[in-house]
């Protein structure tokens, strides 16, 4: 366990694992609007960090700028050590940086199957060429694809229905196929934006173990936007607090359940 | 037969080519980009072998050679090919009907320069006694059936591997695509060179076929017909442009020989003989309105299991 932070500047104690992700000095101006003021962290590796903050405290910007698909107007990134800011969603996603969305972006039309096998991009190689006329490694690469994609369904328990149109899934199942599409990039980072936005309640309890599952299975660190505070509290290592766009704790669950600045968040001033 | 071959030959060949060109429309689409330019590359196609087997590669009689044909191939698909991928740098940042219209923008730069550099490509009037390798109309379809089979196998592979896969992934949901690793701008310059290269190398064929080629046989006109051939056969398989390309060919002389028929009254003879063009627009329309997805759906081949009844489906989350 990390020693808390309870400042929210960018710490990494020596006694901790090195931060994996870097965030240093974001901002993020929309016109007058500050989405995302001067924050600076770091996720440490194998952790589960938890983004939490009222609606619009910037969580989800902050999201897509880590992700590549909002450019920062300040403010540095890294990640292994190494300065990724400006590269563009895929080259991050090469990285090893996966990622779910608030509002599902699955591929509605394609089969659960193919949702998954097509984030196997990155970890294949077959081109035009070998693809189309069968030649090595395009069908044995193939095939792996399929099996490693079927294990993947498996593993959110869909593989019976591994033929069904990805719009035809109930809400809760489209979220775990969305995981598993993103766990099929092989990420050393998973980026969760609400995984339990419209989950029903069992379905919410069954997230916190799943996610730890996932987490130790594949050897990932996690970073996670959610609401739903009890799944925040009982899941995460640490946790930061956005408030419109200002990062005001950062830290242990408890500690920062405890912290002044971010009871006054959640339950106003007044 | 032979008095069919004599009467239908080219008509068949034409049908096979426009098949073969609504193909090079739906490559493109396959990654999600509405790309009209396919007349263009196929006029550049038709100027290549216009030129090299009139300028180049003289006959003075007899048939044209067919190495010299293979290579006017191989010139038109890597001259399109290169084109393709400036023209897809800058244009395929454009999305939707922006890049609709920046196509058809390229289709008229190509006709334009047509017209406008006369010693080279004859201006308004074009190149004719271009020469004939086969010596048939019909005999064309040996190379055209080839061209056009080659084109559906490669599309049906492709649908089915990894880069075919990029290129649904990106019709599908772009962000989503880029978000799991799939650089969109690559994906989409390659199926749109893709597109390119078979409209170029179906001009070389026109071109042999016609043995005239001129700024008219690329234009905005084109552009419209192809597209209408695969919202016609329908755009999410690849059989459905190639339905699409043969129907809509065969169309107009279906209902010429219509018209013919005994005991008509005579103003209908008339209506399907000299209306044939505005019936083909009726009849594009009412497909729009009553097959939106065109005759070809991925639906009559998929086997798609249903949603199991404990597991009632919902609305996709959007």
């Amino acid at each position: 366990m990390q020693p808390s932070d309870s400042v929210p500047r960018i710490t990494t104690p020596k006694s901790a694992g090195l931060p994996t992700l870097e965030v240093h000095n974001i901002v993020r101006n929309f016109g007058g609007l500050v989405a995302v003021n001067n924050v600076s962290f770091g996720v440490h590796k194998d952790e589960i960090f938890g983004l939490i903050g009222p609606n619009g405290a910037g969580k989800t910007t902050l999201f897509n700028i880590i992700t590549g698909l909002t450019m920062p107007s300040s403010g540095r990134l890294v990640y292994d050590g190494r300065d990724y800011t400006g590269e563009k969603p895929h080259q991050i996603a090469q990285k090893g940086i996966a990622r779910t969305f608030q509002n599902i972006r699955l591929f509605g039309n394609l089969t659960a199957l193919e949702n998954v096998m097509i984030a196997r991009h990155t970890h294949t190689h077959s081109n035009l060429i070998t693809g189309v006329f069968g030649l090595p490694p395009g069908p044995a690469e193939e095939r792996r694809t399929r099996e490693k994609s079927m294990e993947l369904l498996d593993l959110i328990g869909l593989a019976d229905r591994a033929q069904m149109q990805a719009r035809n899934f109930a809400y809760g199942d489209q979220r775990r196929l969305e995981i598993a599409r993103a766990l099929a990039l092989e990420p050393s980072l998973l980026l969760l934006d609400e995984p339990a936005a419209g989950m029903n309640t069992n379905e919410k309890a069954g997230l916190s173990d799943f996610i730890r599952g996932v987490r130790s299975d594949f050897q990932l660190t996690v970073l996670l936007i959610e609401h739903h505070v009890p799944l925040v509290m009982g899941l995460c290592d640490r946790i930061a607090v956005l408030h419109f766009g200002d990062l005001i704790a950062l830290g242990q669950p408890t500690a920062v359940q405890n912290d002044p600045a971010v009871i006054e968040a959640y339950l106003g001033d007044e | 037969m032979q008095a069919f071959i004599q009467v239908y030959g080219f008509l068949l060949v034409t049908m096979v080519l426009q098949a073969t060109l609504a193909l090079s429309l739906y490559l493109p689409l396959m990654a999600g980009q509405l790309s009209l330019a396919s007349p263009g590359f196929y006029a550049i196609g038709g100027y290549v072998a216009a030129l090299l087997s009139t300028r180049v590669f003289p006959v003075e009689r007899g048939l044209y050679p067919v190495p010299p044909f293979l290579f006017e191939l191989f010139v038109a698909a890597l001259l399109c090919g290169i084109v393709a991928v400036i023209v897809g740098f800058t244009a395929l940042r454009l999305r939707g009907i922006f890049l609709a219209l920046a196509t058809i923008a390229v289709v008229e730069i190509i006709r334009v320069s047509a017209v406008a550099f006369q010693d080279f490509t004859g201006g308004q009037i074009g190149i004719s006694a271009i020469p004939d390798p086969i010596g048939s109309q019909f005999g064309y379809i040996l190379v055209a059936a080839p061209l056009l089979l080659f084109a559906m196998f490669f599309t049906y592979r492709l649908e089915r591997t990894r880069v075919g896969r990029a290129f649904t992934a990106l019709r599908e949901d772009e962000l989503a695509a880029a978000a799991i690793g799939i650089n969109p701008m690559a994906y989409k310059v390659l199926a749109f060179t893709l597109g390119a290269m078979l409209a170029g190398v179906t001009g070389v064929i026109s071109a042999h076929l016609l043995s005239t080629w001129n700024p008219s046989l690329g234009t905005f006109d084109g552009s419209i017909l192809i597209l209408a051939y695969v919202l016609v056969g329908g755009s999410r398989t690849f059989l459905g442009p190639v339905v699409g390309g043969m129907l809509l060919t065969a169309l107009p002389e279906g209902l010429r020989a219509l018209a013919g028929v005994n005991g008509l009254p005579e103003w209908l003879s008339q209506l399907l003989k000299d209306s044939r063009l505005i019936l083909f627009g009726v009849l594009i329309a009412l497909g729009a309105a009553f097959f939106p997805q065109g005759l070809i759906t991925p639906d009559l081949f998929r086997r798609r299991e249903p949603a199991p009844l404990n597991n009632p489906p919902t609305p996709v989350a959007k």
